[in-house]
């Protein structure tokens, strides 16, 4: 053998030894399940096409599953969790109620303290065992006991008692809207705990809802695939979809191209470009809905220039809220307040709006301004997200008429949070979500008074305020008319009096589907799950 | 020998050492807590006492760095903060099919290569070398993102002569599930028999691997072009020409041999940068390799992750060279005196 043969047998010799670490030692690819033998070409093909007919294809722009744990689950796998799993409640955006799931009716009572659920009847977990409340009670107080992911939104609870198989009693510590609660996308799964420890390896599941793992491969680019549970105590109709699968597709345009070619069902969100293109693209339908999520600019209330409220209420009138929203191309929505819509908390009368010679005035009086001194100003924002790199351009520009020069740092968010809570900037720029479909959480987290700022980088302190915002999920729980009242009083106190933040816009889902699936609704107070279960393919 | 492989295998030991100081310098000077990244944008300050706790961040560097060194020979690559699984399970995973991708590109670049840069070396100065050149030129300077968009675009979308994204088709996992022996799909297909998966393999790989090959294939054409020159002036060949032999018969029966030994040494190079350049390329075509995984780590900030994978890149390097210097020691024993 010549010399240059050996040196090329010798380097393939040397990339199988390499790959002979990832040997896999004649493990079947996907389920538990013997290899069969190769069918034959037109055998393949028929099964092929009859499996892509029932399958529904969503395209995740990221890895779907990090944890299988139902009670630990606090990441992107709330796609796929969400149509395995099902908690007592589920939260209705149009009718901004929790609506019943495997709770039917509930009710509460000593002031919102004490909360009873009535389970639904003949529900089997998907390991066979029949789900009641004595097992919702263990789901629940084991997720309190693992206290990882969100298991937070279960703090109020003091005790869960069983009256009957049927029926679920909570004794809370404080008052707490506890059908809301219920209803959240992360540590409010009922599973079946028996089956806790073998969830792990993502082989099976210990879920009630419609559909259960059927593979579940790891780094592979279709993830994850499920299939219908059979015994689903709402039954089947022939014409759902009976197979799901997750294609991660990590590139838009990618996502895009599938999608066209009807390999892909569901993409979660396309650039503002192909979005609009998908609009007008045959065989594509497109839904845009307004999320949960806001952006929100910080102003920081305890030190450096911006502790003048003057200043921070000039910042406000400097934005050009509707330039921003008309740029973003339908990726956002101007926002009205603190709360977004389909929140209990949303208020319409806050609408934000540009008033450039109010904002001078303002500066003048502080200053600064126009033939006045030069105001600088430091801000961070989130690296690489480009809706927010216009909003820091704009801003920019508005204030550089003001003689106001803008020092804008892109900065990741681990970076910029450590900085934040050292009070290192003037302006910090954030979305922030609920976990659960309640408005509390921006109140308890962003602006309630805290010594060592957590999530509260305005800084604000302020116990009146304080008061009012421990005083909401009382009124959530018993009042809905005098907790709306409160949300916005809290919140022109917050805007407008104490001037802590602005807020921009509400993020809008912008979904692209193929032409022949019939109703999807996006709900967003789970953010980026499609509910296969309601869906259809068109005759 | 033995001096030359002890001082070569001493070498390669001192630049992974380098390598492991450096990504172990990165991870720490990266700005932010890796704790943030592990437990999550809302996490509480126990969280994160935790999350420092499990991680020792809250011990001296030179002990984080002793106990990073000492993990990582024990076979312990670190916890990836995103996937919240040992990096070196994740590695295993992803690098077979980056493997798969770039010996098929690699194999393209070989296959098309050394041809075209004999072709262009045969007509030196005329224009086949100029094409040579001139494609060779644009094979290596054209960004591969551009190209892969461009060619899954007509190929893929517009034509449809072939798949737009993925390894092969997920159907396939249903009709016709794959025994894994190495994780390299195409090999295990091969060896199983597994006719459908194979073939749908080699078709989901021809776009990507293209890709890939552009720039291996300039760099070896315009080597191998170069190389033949000047062993075409050499006095072998000119003894060549006088004993009647034709260009053709100089260029492949007597100076290709010798010009191959540098080309050699850089398809080892090439190899490991393909692996790299190949990143963009599998994020384009879905390509469940290292790329996916070091884009989505980067985009996570997750440090282990992007530390395990510079090191294993590093590694690949270090290897490549380590066997290309070992061969050449072999063949040539003028080289063990350098």
């Amino acid at each position: 053998m010549r010399w240059h043969k050996r040196l090329l047998v010798a380097g393939v010799a040397g990339a199988v030894a390499m790959t002979a670490t990832a040997c896999a030692g004649g493990q079947v690819r996907g389920a538990d399940r013997t290899p069969k033998p190769s069918a034959t070409t037109s055998e393949s093909a028929a099964a092929a096409t009859k499996a892509n007919d029932a399958t529904f294809v969503y395209a995740p722009n990221l890895d779907v599953v990090t944890d299988w744990d139902p009670a630990t689950s606090y990441s992107n796998e709330i796609i796929a969790m969400s149509n395995i799993y099902e908690g007592l409640t589920r939260y209705n955006t149009q009718s901004q109620k929790p609506e019943p799931r495997l709770a039917t009716e509930w009710t509460s009572a000593d002031g919102g303290k004490q909360w009873t659920f009535k389970l639904r009847q003949g529900v089997k977990f998907h390991t066979g065992a029949p789900m009641d409340a004595g097992a919702a009670k263990k789901a629940i107080e084991r997720t309190i006991k693992m206290n990882a992911g969100a298991a937070y939104i279960w703090g109020s609870v003091k005790t869960i008692e069983t009256p009957d198989p049927a029926t679920l009693t909570f004794t809370l510590k404080y008052a707490a809207p506890l059908d809301l609660i219920a209803s959240s996308g992360y540590a409010a799964y009922i599973y079946d705990t028996a089956a806790a420890d073998k969830l792990k390896d993502g082989k099976t599941d210990a879920g009630t809802g419609p559909y259960t793992i059927d593979t579940w491969q790891k780094g592979k680019e279709t993830e994850l695939t499920l299939k219908a549970y059979e015994d689903y105590w709402g039954g089947w109709k022939p014409e759902q979809y009976k197979k799901i699968a997750f294609r991660v597709t990590p590139e838009i345009t990618t996502a895009w191209q599938l999608l066209q070619k009807g390999e892909v069902n569901f993409v979660e969100r396309l650039n503002p470009q192909l979005f609009e293109k998908a609009g007008a693209t045959q065989g594509v339908q497109t839904s845009q809905t307004p999320s949960f999520q806001n952006l929100l600019l910080l102003f920081n209330t305890a030190t450096g220039p911006m502790k003048d409220v003057r200043i921070r209420q000039a910042l406000q009138l400097a934005l050009d809220y509707d330039g921003l929203v008309a740029a973003l191309k339908g990726a956002g929505k101007k926002s009205t307040g603190l709360v977004p819509q389909g929140l209990i908390g949303y208020t319409a009368n806050l609408e934000p709006k540009q008033d450039l010679p109010k904002a001078q005035e303002l500066l003048a009086e502080a200053g600064y301004g126009r033939d006045l001194p030069e105001l600088k100003l430091k801000m961070t924002y989130a690296q690489g997200d480009e809706d927010q790199k216009l909003l820091v351009t704009l801003l920019s520009s508005a204030l550089k008429e003001l003689n106001v020069s803008l020092e804008a740092k892109p900065m990741a968010w681990n970076a910029q949070w450590d900085q934040g809570k050292k009070q290192g900037q003037d302006i910090f720029v954030m979305y922030w979500y609920p976990d659960y479909a309640d408005a509390y959480s921006w109140f308890l987290n962003v602006f309630r008074s805290a010594d060592k700022p957590q999530f509260n980088l305005s800084y604000l302190k302020n116990t009146e305020i304080d008061k009012e915002i421990d005083a909401l999920p009382q009124l959530t729980a018993t009042d809905k008319f005098a907790a709306e009242q409160s949300y916005a009083t809290i919140q022109k106190q917050i805007i407008q009096d104490q001037a802590a933040v602005a807020v921009p816009y509400v993020q809008t889902y912008q979904r692209a589907l193929t032409a022949d699936v019939q109703g999807y609704v996006d709900n967003p107070a789970y953010p980026n799950v499609v509910f296969f279960y309601d869906l259809k393919p068109a005759s | 020998m033995p001096r030359y492989l002890a001082r070569r295998l001493g070498q390669a030991v001192l630049v992974v050492a380098g390598v492991v100081v450096l990504t172990f310098a990165i991870m720490r000077l990266v700005p932010g807590d890796p704790a943030v990244a592990f437990a999550g944008p809302k996490a509480t300050a126990e969280e994160l006492a935790a999350a420092r706790l499990r991680f020792g961040l809250d011990d001296a560097i030179p002990v984080q760095l002793w106990n990073y060194v000492r993990d990582l020979v024990t076979g312990d690559w670190g916890i990836s903060l995103r996937t919240r699984q040992p990096v070196r399970e994740d590695l295993l995973l992803a690098f077979p099919a980056s493997l798969e991708l770039v010996g098929a590109a690699l194999l393209i670049a070989i296959a098309v290569g050394i041809p075209v840069g004999v072709l262009a070396a045969r007509y030196k100065t005329k224009f086949p070398d100029f094409g040579v050149r001139v494609a060779s030129m644009l094979a290596v300077s054209v960004p591969v993102f551009w190209l892969a968009l461009a060619l899954q675009t007509v190929f893929a979308s517009n034509l449809g002569w072939f798949p737009v994204a993925g390894e092969y088709d997920s159907v396939l996992d249903t009709t016709s599930p794959l025994t894994l022996w190495t994780n390299i799909t195409v090999v295990d297909a091969l060896i199983t028999g597994n006719w459908p998966i194979f073939t749908s393999t080699l078709e989901h790989l021809v776009l990507p691997a293209l890709v890939v090959a552009a720039y291996p294939a300039g760099v070896i054409a315009q080597m191998t072009r170069a190389a033949l020159i000047e062993e075409s002036g050499q006095d072998h060949a000119r003894l060549e020409r006088a004993l009647g032999f034709g260009e053709t018969s100089i260029l492949t029966r007597f100076a290709l041999r010798p010009a191959l030994n540098p080309v050699l040494s850089l398809i080892a190079l090439v190899f490991a940068y393909a692996i790299v350049n190949g990143f963009l390329v599998e994020a384009v075509f879905n390509w469940p390799g290292l790329g996916r995984y070091a884009v989505e780590s980067i985009h996570s900030l997750d440090t282990p992750a992007i530390a395990g994978v510079t090191l294993l890149v590093a590694m690949v390097y270090v290897l490549a060279n380590l066997v290309v210097d070992l061969l050449q020691g072999v063949v040539d024993p003028r080289a063990r005196a350098r």
